[in-house]
C-alpha cells in the first residue's frame, strides 16, 4: 500500500467519461403481434400454454413454466385489477414531482402476469381496484406500451 | 471431495466517497490485506485462479474484465470475471476447488459507486426495453410496487419495516467497515419522505465505495495458511424470470431456491436452529423481512413480528445483519454478497469487535442483485469443519 496519499481534496483530480450507447431493440414475433393488436384493435392479448393452460401477459413464444412453444393467442380484455401499486414522488434524477405518479401492476382475469402501467384520472387507488385501459388516439399510436396512455378506474 | 475454506479476507471501505484512490488502487489495497490475512501468500505464485465480479455498466468500461489483473497480482495468471454479485464469484471459487484441480482461488468484488454520475440511469437500463422502460420514471418504483403487495399479503406493518432500519443502522455504528451507521428512531424512519409509497427514504440503502478480496483454499492448503479457517459448507444460487409481470411479488422464490440448494449441501434441516446468525440482503428494509421468510428462518409473514420483538437484534436470539447490513454499511453494488460473507467470516473468527455475537459456529450470508433483478445467492459458513 502507498506510503503517501492525497490528503487535500482539491488535489484529487478526475476525468469525466461519457458512455455513448444507443440501441434498437426489435419487438420480436410475440412483441410485433402484441403491439399491433394494441395499435390497430385496442386489444390486449396473451398467449396460452397448451400444457400448463396458463395465459401469459405480456405474450412470449415460450412457456416459462414448462418450456413449451406458445402459439394460441387470447384476448384478455381491456379491464383488469390493480394487483399492487405505488405512488412515486420523485423523478429519476431525484427531483420532486409536481404531481405524484401512480404506477400499478394490472392483472387480467384468467391470465398470469399483466402489465405495469400508470394509473390516471384518479388520485385514489387500492389493491383490487378495477381499472380499464385508456388508449391514445389512433394517430398518436406507435406500437408501444405508451399506446395505452394509462389505466383509469373502471367502476 | 475436499472441504473448502475462506483463509483470508481484506476489505477497504465502505465509505460514501473515495476521492484519493482509483478503483484499481481500491482493489490493490483490499488484495494486499487479504493476502496478508491469508498467511502472507504471494499472488504471483501461490494463487491458482483469480475470480473477479463486476458489471461493465457499473464500472464505466466496456469489457471491464480486461482491467483487473495487475492490481490483484494476476497479470498473466489464470483469471476471469463473473458478471454478477461477489457471492456468485465465491460459489465459482468453491466449485473450482471442489474439482480437485485447484487449491487456492482469490475472489474480488468492489464498488466505486461515487464514480458513477448517473447510477439511476444504469438501473433504469436494466428494465425491459419494450414493456417497462418506455414508461419512464425512477426505477425504484418497482420496489414500491413490491413492498406494497408484500405488506398486503403478509400483514407486515410499515412499523416493522422501519424497525429493520433502526436495528441495522444502530448495528453499523459498531462496524468500522460501515459508512452509514446512525442512531435513528422508529419515528424518524416513518416520518422520512415517502418516495415510492409505502417505501420511505430511510428504508432505501445508499450506495457506498469499497472493495473486498477473499482467499479460498482447499482443506490441505487452508490448514497450513491459517489457524482460523472458515469453512464453506454450502452455496446456492437462483434466478427467476426477468418478467416483472409474471414473477412472484411477495415470496422471493429466487432466494428460497438458492437457500434450499445451499442447505442441502450443508446439511441444514432447520435454519433457525442449525444456524446462529445471518447477513441478509437489505437494499430496501422490507427485503430483509421478505428474504428472512424465503430463507426459511421463519414462516411466511412472520419476519416483521420477529423483528419487532427484537429476536433479530444484535443481542436477540438470531441476530440478522449484525454488520449493519446494506442500510448501515452502504450498498456495495456487486460487492454486496461479499459484504455479507465478510461479516460472517469475522463473526465466526471472533473478530467482530464490540458487535461480536457469542458462541457462534455457523452463519448464513445471502445476497440479491437488487432492482430490477430476481437473482439471489446463499452461502452457509462455519468455523467447524
Amino acid at each position: 500500500m502507498s506510503l503517501e496519499k492525497i490528503t487535500n481534496p482539491f488535489d484529487a483530480r478526475h476525468w469525466i467519461g461519457h458512455m455513448e450507447a444507443e440501441y434498437r431493440y426489435t419487438l420480436g414475433i410475440a412483441g410485433e403481434r402484441f403491439f399491433k393488436e394494441i395499435k390497430e384493435n385496442e386489444r390486449i392479448m396473451g398467449v396460452k400454454c397448451p400444457k400448463c393452460e396458463v395465459v401469459f401477459v405480456p405474450p412470449r413464444l415460450y412457456c416459462e413454466k414448462c418450456f413449451a412453444k406458445l402459439e394460441e393467442w387470447v384476448d384478455v380484455g381491456k379491464r383488469g385489477e390493480v394487483y399492487t401499486y405505488t405512488i412515486a414522488t420523485i423523478d429519476i434524477d431525484g427531483k420532486r414531482l409536481e404531481k405524484p405518479q401512480i404506477y400499478a401492476l394490472i392483472k387480467f382475469d384468467g391470465a398470469c402476469g399483466g402489465l405495469i402501467h400508470r394509473i390516471g384520472e384518479t388520485e385514489k387507488v387500492y389493491i383490487g381496484m378495477k381499472v380499464e385501459a385508456v388508449f391514445k388516439p389512433p394517430s398518436e399510436r406507435k406500437a408501444s406500451i405508451n399506446d395505452i396512455a394509462y389505466f383509469k378506474p373502471a367502476e | 471431495m475436499c472441504e473448502v475454506a475462506i483463509v483470508g479476507v481484506g476489505c477497504v471501505g465502505f465509505r460514501p466517497i473515495t476521492l484519493e484512490l482509483s478503483y484499481k488502487e481500491l482493489m490493490f489495497e483490499a488484495a494486499v490485506k487479504a493476502y496478508e490475512d491469508a498467511g502472507g501468500i504471494d499472488p504471483r505464485k501461490d494463487v491458482d485462479v483469480f475470480v473477479t465480479c463486476a458489471e461493465d455498466y457499473l464500472e464505466g468500461f466496456s469489457i471491464f474484465d480486461e482491467f483487473v489483473p495487475d492490481q490483484l497480482g494476476a497479470a498473466l495468471r489464470h483469471l476471469f470475471t463473473v458478471s454478477g454479485d461477489g457471492m456468485l464469484g465465491l460459489a465459482t471459487a468453491y466449485m473450482l476447488i471442489k474439482t480437485g484441480h485447484f487449491d487456492t482461488v482469490v475472489v474480488e468484488a468492489h464498488s466505486k459507486a461515487s464514480d458513477i454520475l448517473t447510477y439511476m440511469d444504469i438501473v433504469n437500463f436494466g428494465l425491459d426495453p419494450i414493456f417497462n422502460r418506455p414508461l419512464g420514471g425512477h426505477p425504484y418504483y418497482i420496489a414500491g410496487l413490491e413492498m406494497n403487495r408484500y405488506l398486503h399479503d403478509t400483514c407486515t406493518t410499515e412499523e416493522q419495516c422501519a424497525q429493520v432500519v433502526v436495528k441495522n443502522k444502530k448495528n453499523a455504528i459498531a462496524n468500522p467497515y460501515a459508512a452509514y451507521g446512525a442512531d435513528v428512531t422508529l419515528d424518524q424512519v416513518l416520518c422520512s419522505k415517502t418516495l415510492f409509497h409505502p417505501l420511505k427514504k430511510l428504508e432505501i440503502s445508499t450506495p457506498a465505495d469499497g472493495c473486498i478480496v477473499m482467499v479460498l483454499a482447499s482443506e490441505k492448503v487452508a490448514e497450513k495458511l491459517t489457524d482460523k479457517p472458515v469453512w464453506v459448507k454450502g452455496v446456492g444460487w437462483c434466478t427467476e424470470t426477468p418478467s416483472l409481470e409474471t414473477r412472484d411479488w411477495t415470496r422471493a422464490i429466487y432466494t428460497r431456491l438458492a437457500a434450499e440448494m445451499a442447505y442441502k449441501t450443508a446439511g441444514i434441516a432447520n435454519p433457525w436452529r442449525d444456524i446462529d446468525f445471518a447477513e441478509i440482503h437489505d437494499m430496501f428494509a422490507y427485503k430483509e423481512l421478505q428474504h428472512m421468510e424465503a430463507l426459511k428462518l421463519c414462516d411466511y409473514g412472520e419476519a416483521g413480528k420477529l423483528t419487532e420483538e427484537g429476536l433479530t437484534a444484535l443481542e436477540g436470539e438470531f441476530p440478522v445483519n449484525a454488520s449493519g447490513g446494506l442500510l448501515g454499511m452502504g450498498f456495495g453494488l456487486e460487492a454486496s454478497g461479499l459484504q455479507k460473507v465478510l461479516e460472517v467470516v469475522l463473526q465466526l473468527r471472533g473478530e467482530a469487535g464490540s458487535r461480536q455475537i457469542e458462541d457462534v459456529e455457523a452463519g448464513l450470508a445471502h445476497t440479491w442483485r437488487g432492482i430490477p433483478t430476481a437473482t439471489g445467492a446463499v452461502a452457509v459458513l462455519s468455523n467447524v469443519k
